[in-house]
């Protein structure tokens, strides 16, 4: 691919910031629109084959995998008992990450905490700062939202519509699946629509066992939909099909790229148009403005390695540099005609805050494959997903919106059950034995977006390049946590009707922040009062600002969201595009 | 000793503890040696440390130390007719690195402290030191921990999980335990995906 230097002097169309799902996406749509694009991101590029090493046996490395000894990762008990920002206490080790920072071959994909320091309420904040952001590590499950999300209010009286419904994404929906590649199969369930699959991955027998328990219950298993090619992609050369080679349960990315990634997915075709501009370490600081027109310029970066600091200019400036960060750089962005921050005339940047809660489960055992023969059960992207079934025909009397659960079974190459009580002989049997009998799943349930949950910018701390932090005032709520309450009872009662032996049920709720989905910072809606964007995710405040990531969500629905945020996008981008050509920007 | 013994481990280990504070002098007093909260915990007021030699070649344990956590942990996965055990696994080698790379202070004053702890144990249960033990003794040595697992704020108990732990992270991250001992069969290149239905994997 060709890759072309930054030309300062130059007035880009547009200049995109973030190139993870988001940035990734708009630079690929204006690219084949014609757009001369430029796209900054914070971090290095990373010879990320060589990083991820995907196939690479534990005891072929120095480590056996984990985590070098001069860094370390935060665990559950010191997100809880710590205060942000996570580094004091932290002193021996050279380098501090969030709690997905917990491997050898992710170390240099995550930040250091303490080069990016936030400040406020216990947050697990896993951020990505280099080429393609947590798309080159995330966990693939690619699902669509419905009707039951988009018009949640309608349905419920919580909250706030989408200005869009999905028939209007619906097309977007399938551009995805088709650019990209999903694998899945066909369930025709109104609040989880089916995408255009690919050859689906297979359930193993426990998970059969479990999906037969619940058909009595009137319950939906399905594979996991995975954002993964399994057939290939005959127009991305960069991207093989899945080989379904068996370490994708490790933490970490795929160094074959079956699984989407933004760089080889979106940004190196991208560059193949030759209408791209890339230019790494440039940790943007501020979206600038003409103080007579009011509308963006372009933006200032500073160089992570040099410090220098630079502009560019662009007539569009779009904004994906993730949910927290997006709204962290609109309110960097002050100035005498924006004095709150760009595009948030409304008070509503940085609020709104959402996710999905996590925590709650239940791991048990196939009893009928106990010391059968080991087979192969985890050369798959992933084993299934379980989806939503409370608030859809009935109404539950303890809590609005719904969660579903992602799990999976079998043996995976660090067994399950060396935690079991004993040692010896006996136990080692066991190990073996119970290998491939083991099936678990952990519930992700909607957060509601509320107002009160809220980051903005920290009057005293600052990161490594001098720019201000977040500070987050964000808690789940009364009814994220009645959710929990019921998630364990279901996992259980659902593990007990597929006749499962249970290991353990866990109702523990984890940190605000482990399922890495933080939404809502910026949502779109009809109203300026009480939106920030409208539905093609174009600032209501500045018409040539578009802010194309997970910020744009109105709620967090149960599924998980990387789909959504690229199908969003490519539909704004491609309005951008033609609001460009019209002269309207 | 029957399993009613390892229900005393409170009331035991005062006697040999007690012999150890007779035979190596009063300095050993008074227990636990190292405290239960967490190691971050402590750090926070340490000293700057300097950075980790994680080049660092120089044996943490001693001949002998190595010698008995050979044999602590091939009493933990013991070889067995289906395969080779935590020795043949090389996880004292392991357990080593582990130690000589790790940074946390408390972690490896756990180890040092386990050891010996485990070797008064054995001298009071056993009247001889554990390597020297026959399998069945070294056996009702860890029973007494395993039996009473939960009692954490015990260092010797602390050590049985963080021995426990090592051994079978060695273990199951080696050539024996993939490969010989769990038998996996993943990690390979597929031409299609392994369900409940198919008789194995379609290898290319």
């Amino acid at each position: 691919m060709a890759e072309s230097e930054i030309n300062l002097a130059k007035t880009y169309d547009a200049v995109v910031i973030g190139s993870g799902a988001a940035g990734g996406m708009a630079a690929h749509v204006l690219t084949s629109h014609g757009l001369q694009v430029l796209l900054l991101e914070a971090g290095k590029k990373l010879p990320i084959e060589q990083e991820l090493r995907s196939m690479e046996w534990p005891y072929d490395n120095a480590y056996r995998g984990a985590l070098p000894p001069d860094r370390h990762s935060l665990s559950f008990n010191e997100y809880t008992i710590r205060r942000p920002p996570y580094g004091p206490g932290f002193e021996k080790s050279r380098h501090l990450h969030s709690y997905v920072g917990d491997t050898d071959y992710v170390k240099n994909i995550v930040v250091d905490e303490r080069e990016n320091p936030f400040t406020g309420t216990n947050y697990a904040w896993v951020r990505a700062r280099c080429l393609g952001g947590k798309t080159n590590i995330w966990g693939r499950l690619a699902l669509r939202l419905s009707d039951y999300d988009f018009k949640a209010k309608s349905r419920d009286g919580y909250g706030e519509d989408w200005p869009i419904s999905y028939n209007e994404i619906a097309p977007y929906y399938d551009k995805v699946d088709l650019y990209l590649g999903i694998t899945g199969v066909k369930e025709n369930l109104p609040y989880l629509p089916d995408s255009i699959f690919q050859r689906p991955t297979k359930l193993n027998c426990a998970e059969v066992t479990l999906k037969q328990g619940l058909q009595k219950m009137g319950r939906v298993l399905t594979q996991y939909r995975a954002g993964v090619t399994s057939d290939g992609l005959k127009h991305n050369k960069y991207r093989s099909r899945c080989y379904g080679r068996g370490a994708c349960e490790r933490k970490g990315g795929c160094d074959i790229h079956a699984a989407f990634d933004s760089p080889t997915g979106l940004i190196y075709p991208a560059m193949d148009t030759g209408n791209l501009t890339l230019r790494t370490n440039a940790v943007v600081r501020e979206v600038t403005v003409d103080p007579q027109t009011g509308k963006a310029t372009g933006a200032r970066f500073i160089d992570s390695e040099t410090m220098k600091e630079y502009s560019v200019r662009a007539k569009v400036v779009v904004v994906a540099a993730s949910t927290l960060e997006s709204a962290r750089l609109l309110l960097l962005s002050k100035s005498r005609l924006y004095p709150n921050g760009l595009a948030n005339s409304s008070g509503h940047v940085g609020h709104n805050f959402c996710e999905h809660i996590m925590g709650p489960g239940v791991a048990g055992r196939a009893k009928d494959l106990v010391g059968k023969p080991p087979t192969l059960d985890d050369g798959r992207p992933g084993g299934f997903y379980l989806t939503r079934f409370r608030n859809l025909a009935e109404k539950h009397p303890n809590f609005i919106r719904g969660y579903g659960f992602e799990g999976g079974s079998g043996s995976v190459m660090f067994p399950h059950g060396t935690d079991s009580h004993g040692f010896g002989a006996f136990f080692k049997e066991e190990v073996r034995k119970n290998q491939g009998a083991y099936i678990g799943m952990g519930a992700f349930g909607e957060v509601l977006a509320r107002y009160e949950n809220y980051v903005d910018l920290d009057p005293v701390v600052k990161d490594k390049w001098g720019i201000p932090a977040l500070r987050f005032h964000y808690k789940f709520g009364d009814n994220e946590h009645r959710m929990a309450e019921d998630m364990k009872e279901t996992a259980q009662e659902m593990f007990e009707a597929a006749g499962f032996e249970i290991v353990r049920v866990s109702s523990r709720v984890l940190t605000e922040g482990w399922s890495i989905h933080e939404l809502g910072t910026a949502r779109m809606g009809n109203d300026p009062k009480t939106s920030v964007l409208n539905q093609f995710q174009q600032s209501h405040d500045v018409k040539n600002l578009f802010v194309v990531d997970g910020s744009a969500f109105v709620n967090a629905s149960c599924q998980n969201p990387t789909w959504t945020i690229m199908a969003l996008c490519w539909r704004s981008c491609d309005y951008l595009a033609d609001e460009l050509r019209k002269g309207n920007l | 000793m029957s399993t009613n013994d390892s229900m005393n481990l409170r009331h035991d280990r005062r006697q040999w503890l007690k012999a150890s504070a007779t035979v190596l002098g009063a300095s050993l007093l008074p227990l636990p040696a190292v405290p239960a909260e967490t190691p971050q915990a402590k750090t926070a007021t340490a000293p700057e440390a300097k950075p980790a030699e994680t080049k660092s070649t120089a044996r943490f344990f001693s001949p002998s130390q190595h010698h008995l956590v050979e044999e602590l942990s091939e009493t933990i996965i013991p070889a067995d007719s289906h395969s080779g055990g935590a020795k043949a696994a090389k996880v004292a080698d392991y357990i080593d690195q582990v130690l000589r790379e790790s940074i946390d202070d408390h972690q490896k004053e756990l180890w040092r402290e386990g050891l010996r702890l485990i070797d008064l144990m054995s001298q009071h249960y056993n009247g001889k030191a554990f390597v020297d033990a026959d399998s069945e003794e070294r056996i009702a040595i860890l029973t007494v921990l395993s039996d009473n697992d939960k009692m954490t704020d015990l260092p010797e108990v602390r050590f049985f999980h963080e021995l426990k732990r090592l051994t079978a992270r060695g273990y199951y991250t080696s050539k024996i335990g993939i490969h010989d001992e769990l038998e996996y069969k993943g990690n390979r290149i597929l031409q299609d995906y392994v369900g409940c239905d198919d008789q194995g994997p379609a290898s290319s």
